[in-house]
């Protein structure tokens, strides 16, 4: 899960929106609860002031109430709003109709009048209430006072009815609420994380070789990483054209001055007789300088390699070798059904293809067939199967054991065999370095058939 | 022939110059590739040797170069690396054979002369014209089946108006093709090795194969076999 941005930030988003969430129904729950207890609160110091207002005091100082009621739900058995009037040292003098059967234990110690006191209190069957206590001192004519406690209680069942209500409400709101957030915060997320993607997609293209660089519009975020990456590419590129270079360079200048040995020893016109030693050294020096720099300018698969159209590069030996071999009327055909694109350095393709049909080319009679087809297929990325090249010719071909000789263990520039050996060796050794397989069998054309099968 | 050679490496290319002059070529010879592509658009030469790699303008840059500017004599490229990457871009950029270094000069000498010869319009390296035969590869000429002796010099002009069958041929592109250019234009070397030709090729006076159009030139008359 650390592993992965988009899983990280979608964990850190939900939880703090779950927190923030509860944090909120909280708190407004309990606002709620605080504004309908102060509601109840009111409620019930209404109906203290209208019990007052109702009550009789007698001649004797007890205190009546007539049976009509302010609130006809004191009249009521049972019906959740109860009242009852103590008098200080008088004991009860009223009970209301509705608390019948019922004893609601109302504390009247330690209220001096004036003062009211609220509590919950339970009435005798267990039921919740909220009661208000209210201490008054009554003059009557003679100048005496009374003192009266009234009380005052409502069933707080509905109250906490109308939490769960509003508690219901307020979750179901609330979850939807979240699930919307979070919903948002998932588009926002694969929104804001989209350039990453395209980077990485854009690097999975450079690596299949469907692209060069990275040349999409990136946020400015990842310019820096863009462009370090195109210039890692760039350097890459470059430094093997450099590396090119300096063996082509190598090349000219160690074979110029052979190429100048050569036509000295072959001028004839010495006497020492050292020409013919002077020729088969200058020979073989040649071979050595031609094999081993091959072998250092065989690129190999760089990661990054663009793709080619083998194809095409085919077609092009076979252009070349059309062209130099025109003397002999060599027939050379190329089967390439398909475009198939190889992922590798054009320079190492070419040497491969340009070997083999040029052996072909040279040893056969009046007849070069080379076929470019893929043989596996591949995977859905798109990276994957298998490319083959065969080049088949009508000359004599090579005997068994010289070919199993070139395939086990290559021939070294100084062991070489004439003819078919140096040409094979190279390709033995660039189709190694690819991964790749080489084997030589006779061909239904009647000479050399030359297989080379590459990892796309 | 008139040869043309690009070549960077002086001893290379004096040696070059030197052996193709002995085997009768006129060789011109330039050191880089500005040079080279100068004398090849300002001359008209029979062929080009051009090394791939020459300072100041790349060998596959003055084949381009000469191509685009309508030069259409063969050339051959000589490439020290051998790559088939060089060979193939050579040959796109218009170049018609190649060679790798080091070469044998018998080699070059073969491929020059079939380039020539191609270049004619010539497919096979014989060619008959009655009872002489003109053979580039051996570079001799056969009257009725025998070689006949010539000097190089002799060979050279013998080839020349061969490969030119029927065509006008002038004192001045005879000397500039076969000669070198410090040649002394009035003298009359020409009409010396064409009288000596006409001895040795056709000593009986029956075919008179060489035909002088006056103040134009000269001609090879022969209708080569299968034409």
């Amino acid at each position: 899960m650390t592993h992965s941005i988009h899983a990280r930030l979608t964990l850190a988003a939900g939880l703090l929106l779950a927190a923030f969430l509860s944090a909120t129904a909280f708190a407004l729950e309990r606002a709620f609860r605080d504004s309908a207890e102060a509601a109840l609160r009111e409620r019930l110091q209404g109906h203290v002031y209208a019990l007052l207002a109702a009550s009789d005091l007698a001649a004797d100082g007890t205190l009546g109430l007539p049976a009509a009621l302010p609130d006809p739900r004191f009249s009521t058995p049972g019906s959740g709003l109860y009242g009852q009037v103590e008098g200080l040292d008088k004991g009860t003098q009223w009970t209301s109709p509705s608390q019948l059967g019922l004893t609601v234990a109302y504390r009247s110690e330690g209220l001096a009048h004036g003062l009211r006191r609220y509590e919950t209190l339970s009435a005798s069957d267990g039921t919740p209430l909220m009661a208000l206590s209210f201490a008054v001192l009554w003059e009557d004519e003679r100048k005496r006072f009374h003192h009266f406690i009234y009380h005052v209680a409502e069933d707080l069942a509905p109250l906490e009815t109308q939490l769960a209500g509003f508690r219901r409400t307020l979750w179901g709101w609330l979850g939807a609420l979240g699930l919307l957030l979070l919903g948002a915060q998932l588009l926002v997320l694969r929104w804001g994380l989209t350039p990453l993607r395209r980077v990485a997609a854009d690097l999975a293209a450079i690596e299949a070789g469907r692209r060069h660089a990275l040349t999409g519009a990136y946020p400015r975020e990842l310019q820096p990483l863009t462009a370090n990456l195109n210039a890692l590419l760039q350097h890459e590129r470059a430094h093997l054209e450099r590396y090119r270079n300096t063996l082509g360079d190598l090349a000219h200048s160690l074979k110029t001055p052979l190429a100048v040995l050569r036509g000295v020893a072959e001028r004839g016109d010495d006497d020492t007789g050292m020409a013919p030693a002077v020729r088969e050294q200058v020979e073989r020096m040649n071979q050595i300088v031609d094999y081993q720099l091959q072998r250092a300018a065989t690129a190999g698969r760089t990661p990054l390699a663009a793709p080619l159209d083998a194809a095409a590069l085919l077609r092009k030996v076979a252009e070349t070798l059309r062209k130099v071999h025109a003397e002999r009327g060599i027939r050379i055909e190329i089967e390439a059904a398909e475009a198939v694109s190889f992922r590798g350095e054009e320079g190492d393709f070419l040497e491969l293809a340009g070997n083999l049909m040029d052996n072909a080319c040279k040893w056969c009679r009046k007849s070069v067939r080379a076929s470019l087809e893929r043989v596996s297929k591949p995977n859905r990325g798109g990276a994957g199967g298998t490319l083959r090249l065969r080049v088949e010719d009508d000359g004599p071909g090579i005997e068994p054991a010289l070919a199993e000789e070139i395939l086990e263990r290559g021939v070294r520039a100084d062991t070489r065999v004439p003819g078919h050996g140096i040409g094979l060796a190279i390709v033995r050794d660039i189709v190694a370095v690819y991964g790749g397989e080489l084997s030589l069998a006779r061909s239904a054309l009647g000479g050399l058939s030359a297989e080379v099968r590459l990892p796309i | 022939m008139r040869i043309l050679i690009v070549e960077d490496e002086q001893a290379l290319r004096e040696q070059l110059v030197g052996q193709l002059q002995e085997s009768g070529f006129v060789a011109e010879a330039a050191g880089d590739g500005e040079e080279g592509l100068y004398l090849a658009s300002e001359y008209d030469y029979d062929c080009a040797v051009i090394d791939l790699g020459l300072p100041k303008l790349s060998g596959i840059e003055l084949i381009r170069a000469a191509r685009e500017a309508g030069r259409k004599f063969p050339i051959l490229i000589l490439t020290a690396r051998g790559r088939w990457q060089d060979k193939v871009n050579g040959l796109e950029v218009g170049a018609d054979d190649y060679l790798v270094k080091p070469f044998h000069y018998e080699e070059l000498l073969a491929r020059l002369n079939a380039l020539v010869r191609r270049a004619a319009g010539w497919t096979q390296p014989k060619r008959r014209f009655g009872p002489l035969t003109l053979d580039t590869r051996a570079s001799q000429i056969l009257l009725d089946g025998a070689p006949v002796e010539l000097t190089a010099y002799e060979y050279r002009i013998a080839e020349y108006l061969m490969l030119h069958a029927g065509k006008v041929i002038s004192k001045t592109e005879l000397t500039e093709h076969v000669y070198d250019q410090d040649f002394d234009r009035d003298s009359n070397v020409i009409e010396v090795f064409i009288g000596r030709l006409r001895k040795k090729l056709d000593p009986g006076g029956k075919t008179q194969p060489i035909e002088t159009q006056r103040g134009r030139g000269y001609r090879f008359t022969l209708q080569a076999d299968g034409d």
